[in-house]
């Protein structure tokens, strides 16, 4: 059963074989929750927009294209699912403001002093800086591993366009990086 | 490479993103230009540090919560494929009507010659004409035959062409 490559297991989920649905998803589950989640900063909404993106994968599988890469297949979905989330609750344009004053609140409150909410801080504020498509290519590339090719194929745009916001995100970390923990030294 | 090519190519310096032949041209420029070596330096250290700070911060699901996602996912059936889906998905039959549609409006933009010449062959009605034998000269008969009905035509003329027809 574990033998069997992903466009097997996708026809034998088409010819009713349920149980191969959770065994394809199953190498990318940490992978889509945390894009989801770096995107939104709110584990519970990733959770939501996952949940969506699963529906969805179901539903369209049958439209999966035989050779293509799975991988790049769900991650799209699941980028869609976080544009349509945000979209939703009309937060896609506030996103940055959203950040903003979650990091307003993080500072504010007790918990900060524990070390995961501080990680959590210094990641966000390390990806505020970026526009969301910055985020989303810079998170596929740098944070999931993916390929040039793999990104462009996730988020529907051209290698070149990728290289252009890969290089453009990697220096404004850069510079926020400085920024943020050489002057503190 | 001047420092402003390389200090512009420095970020994809850091997941390989460029050709061989350009990372050779960096590296060389980075043993001479101390300014952009520091640069580059400076990148590698934000890059693995972000990288670092992703992996520890990277969330997962409670077992049960990742069961119950999956599981609801597959309340709902998949959609049916449609017929003009890919190769090994797309519909036999879907295909077939489509050919013979297009065999059939093919035929009748470009009309084969010989189809249309086989009707009009077909359409044609004289199939015989008999002349009188030589030296009788005052009646000539003439036979129509359509092949379409059958129907056979005698036409009898006398010499000064007055008709005389029988069926």
């Amino acid at each position: 059963m574990w033998m069997k490559s992903e466009d097997e297991m996708v026809e034998a989920v088409l010819g009713g074989d349920k149980q191969y649905f959770e065994l394809l998803l199953h190498p990318y589950r940490q992978g889509i929750l945390n894009m989801a989640y770096r995107v939104t900063g709110n584990l519970e909404e990733a959770k939501e927009i996952c949940q969506e993106a699963f529906i969805k994968i179901y539903r369209y599988l049958g439209k999966f294209k035989k050779g293509k890469s799975f991988k790049s297949w769900i991650y799209k979905i699941t980028m869609n699912s976080t544009y349509d989330f945000l979209r939703k609750k009309k937060r896609h344009e506030d996103l940055l403001e959203y950040h903003k004053s979650s990091l307003v609140n993080a500072v504010r409150d007790p918990e900060d002093l524990f070390s995961k909410k501080e990680m959590k801080l210094k990641v966000e504020s390390l990806l505020k800086i970026l526009s969301p498509k910055e985020r989303m290519i810079f998170l596929l590339r740098d944070g999931e591993g993916f390929s040039i090719k793999e990104t462009s194929d996730a988020l529907g745009c051209s290698s070149i366009s990728v290289r252009t916001h890969l290089s453009q995100a990697r220096r404004k970390i850069r510079e926020r990086f400085e920024e943020v923990y050489r002057g503190r030294r | 490479m001047s420092c402003y090519k390389v200090q512009r190519l420095l970020p994809l310096m850091l997941g390989s993103e460029l050709s061989r032949r350009k990372i050779q041209a960096i590296n060389a420029h980075l043993k001479k230009c101390s300014k952009c070596k520091q640069e580059y330096d400076s990148y590698v250290l934000s890059f693995e540090r972000t990288r670092k700070l992703l992996r520890k911060n990277r969330q997962d699901w409670q077992e049960w919560e990742w069961q119950r996602a999956v599981k609801n996912a597959l309340k709902e059936e998949p959609s049916r494929v449609y017929p003009l889906a890919p190769w090994p998905y797309k519909k036999a039959w879907a295909y077939v009507v489509m050919a013979v549609f297009t065999v059939v409006l093919a035929l009748f933009i470009v009309r084969p010659s010989f189809i249309w010449e086989e009707r009009e062959s077909e359409s044609e009605m004289i199939s015989e004409i008999k002349k009188p034998p030589s030296g009788q000269q005052d009646i000539i008969s003439m036979t129509i035959v359509s092949k379409e009905t059958g129907i056979k035509i005698v036409w009898f003329f006398n010499k000064n062409f007055d008709l005389k027809e029988k069926k």
